[in-house]
C-alpha cells in the first residue's frame, strides 16, 4: 500500500498532464454549475423540489455571512466568492469520499517500482487545490481592502512609518501584518489540505485493515470533517474580508 | 523551489485548478447568485408588504365591526327614545281627548239644562199670560153677569188699583 502526498497523473492532454484530482475537481465544478444553474433557471414564487434546497443554502450562508459583517452590503459583495468557495471545498471534500477514491486505479511501474494509480482522489488532497484556492482567497481579501478603502488607506495598515504616533511598534505591527497575509497562504492551503489527505489515509488503511464496518464511522467522520474545513475555509475567508474593508479608525473602537 | 516539487506543487497544475475554480465562481455568480439572490430579495420584499397589507386590512376590519357595533347601538337606544316618546305623546294626546270630551259632554249638558230651564220658564211665562187671559176672559164673564152693584164695581176698582 502506497499513499502519495503527490496526485498522481491519469493522461495528459497536448503535454499539459492530468492528475486525478484535477479530473474530479473540474467533475465536482461542472455538476455544481449545471445543478445549480437548472435548478435557479425559473424560480417560483412557491419554491419546489431543488429550489427549496437551493433557497435554503443561499439564505442561509447570505444570514452566515452578515451575522459576521453585520452589514447587509458587505455581505451581498462577500456572497459570490465566499458561498462559491463553500460549495466547491464541501462537494470535493465529499467527493474523496465516494467508493473507489484512492483505492480504485491501476497499477503503474513508476521508477522501477510498481504502484497503484487510482482514478478518484479528493482535490482538496492535493496541494495545487488548496494553494490555488487560498490564493484566490488572499488575493480577493487585497482587493475588497483596496477597493474599501483606497490603494493608500489600505497600504497603511501595513507600512506604517516609524515618525508617526505609536513610531516603531506601529511600523513593526504593521510590517508583521504584512508577513500574515503571506502566512494566510500557508495556513489556508495546508489546513484544508492536512484534514482532507489524513481522511483520505485515514479511510484507507481502515479499508485495507478491515474491509467491512469498521471503517464506517470513519466514513461518517469524514463527511463531518468534509462540512467543518468548508465552514472553516469559508469563514475565514469573511473574516480576512471584514478586517480588510474595515478601516483603522472604524477598527480602532 | 526544490521542496514545493517535492509536495506536489505544479505551476500548471495550479493555474489549472485556479482557472476551474474561478470559472466555476464566473458561472455561478452570473447564473445562480445574482438572479438567486435578486429573486430572492424581491420575495421578501412582497411578504413583507403582504403582511402588512393583512396587517391593515385587519386592523380596517375591527375598526369597521367595532364602527358598526357603535351605529347599532346608538341606532337601538334612538329606537327605542322613539318608541318612549312615541307612547309617552299619544298617552298624553288620549288624556287630552278624554279631557276634552269630557268637558264638551259637560258643556254640552249644561247647555241642555240651561235651554231646557229657559223653555220652562217661557213656558211658565206663556201659561201665567194665557192663564191671567183666561182669568180675566172668565172674571169678565162672570163680571158682566154680577156688575152691577156699587158694591162690585168697588170690588174691581179696588181689585184693578191693586193690579
Amino acid at each position: 500500500m502506497e499513499i502519495s502526498i503527490i496526485a498522481e497523473k491519469l493522461f495528459s492532454i497536448a503535454g499539459f498532464s492530468v492528475t486525478n484530482s484535477l479530473l474530479i475537481a473540474v467533475f465536482v465544478a461542472v455538476l455544481l454549475a449545471l445543478s445549480t444553474v437548472f435548478s435557479t433557471r425559473n424560480p417560483k414564487q412557491v419554491p419546489r423540489g431543488m429550489q427549496n434546497v437551493i433557497e435554503t443554502v443561499f439564505e442561509g450562508l447570505l444570514s452566515f455571512i452578515e451575522s459576521i459583517t453585520h452589514d447587509r452590503k458587505q455581505a451581498r459583495d462577500f456572497f459570490p466568492l465566499v458561498a462559491t468557495i463553500f460549495l466547491f471545498v464541501l462537494f470535493s471534500n465529499w467527493s474523496g469520499l465516494l467508493p473507489g477514491a484512492g483505492t480504485v486505479g491501476l497499477n503503474e511501474e513508476h521508477a522501477g517500482r510498481i504502484i497503484m494509480v487510482p482514478f478518484l482522489r479528493g482535490p482538496a488532497a492535493d496541494l495545487n487545490m488548496t494553494v490555488a484556492l487560498s490564493l484566490i482567497s488572499v488575493f480577493s481579501v487585497q482587493i475588497f481592502g483596496i477597493l474599501a478603502l483606497g490603494i493608500r488607506g489600505y497600504a497603511s495598515k501595513f507600512l506604517v512609518a516609524p515618525w508617526k504616533k505609536p513610531y516603531v511598534i506601529g511600523m513593526v505591527v504593521g510590517l508583521l501584518e504584512l508577513i500574515g497575509e503571506f502566512a494566510k497562504i500557508l495556513s489556508f492551503s495546508f489546513r484544508l489540505f492536512g484534514n482532507v489527505f489524513a481522511g483520505e489515509v485515514l479511510l484507507t488503511v481502515m479499508l485495507s485493515l478491515v474491509p467491512y464496518l469498521v471503517p464506517l464511522p470513519f466514513l461518517l467522520l469524514e463527511v463531518f470533517v468534509g462540512v467543518v474545513q468548508a465552514a472553516v475555509f469559508s469563514l475565514l475567508t469573511i473574516v480576512f474580508l471584514k478586517m480588510a474593508v474595515t478601516g483603522h479608525e472604524e477598527g480602532a473602537h | 523551489m526544490e521542496i514545493l516539487t517535492q509536495i506536489g506543487i505544479d505551476g500548471k497544475l495550479l493555474l489549472a485548478q485556479a482557472v476551474n475554480f474561478l470559472v466555476l465562481l464566473f458561472i455561478l455568480h452570473r447564473f445562480a447568485y445574482k438572479p438567486m439572490l435578486v429573486f430572492l430579495e424581491k420575495r421578501t420584499e412582497r411578504i413583507e408588504e403582504g403582511l402588512k397589507n393583512a396587517e391593515e386590512a385587519g386592523r380596517r376590519l375591527q375598526e369597521a365591526s367595532k364602527g358598526e357595533e357603535r351605529i347599532l347601538a346608538t341606532a337601538r337606544e334612538e329606537a327605542k327614545k322613539i318608541v318612549t316618546e312615541t307612547r309617552e305623546a299619544s298617552e298624553r294626546r288620549g288624556q287630552e281627548l278624554v279631557a276634552e270630551f269630557e268637558r264638551k259632554a259637560e258643556r254640552i249638558i249644561e247647555e241642555a239644562r240651561e235651554r231646557a230651564k229657559e223653555e220652562r220658564e217661557k213656558m211658565f211665562r206663556e201659561a201665567k199670560g194665557e192663564i191671567a187671559d183666561l182669568v180675566i176672559a172668565t172674571t169678565e164673564k162672570v163680571l158682566r153677569e154680577r156688575l152691577d152693584g156699587d158694591a162690585d164695581r168697588g170690588k174691581v176698582t179696588r181689585f184693578l188699583e191693586k193690579e
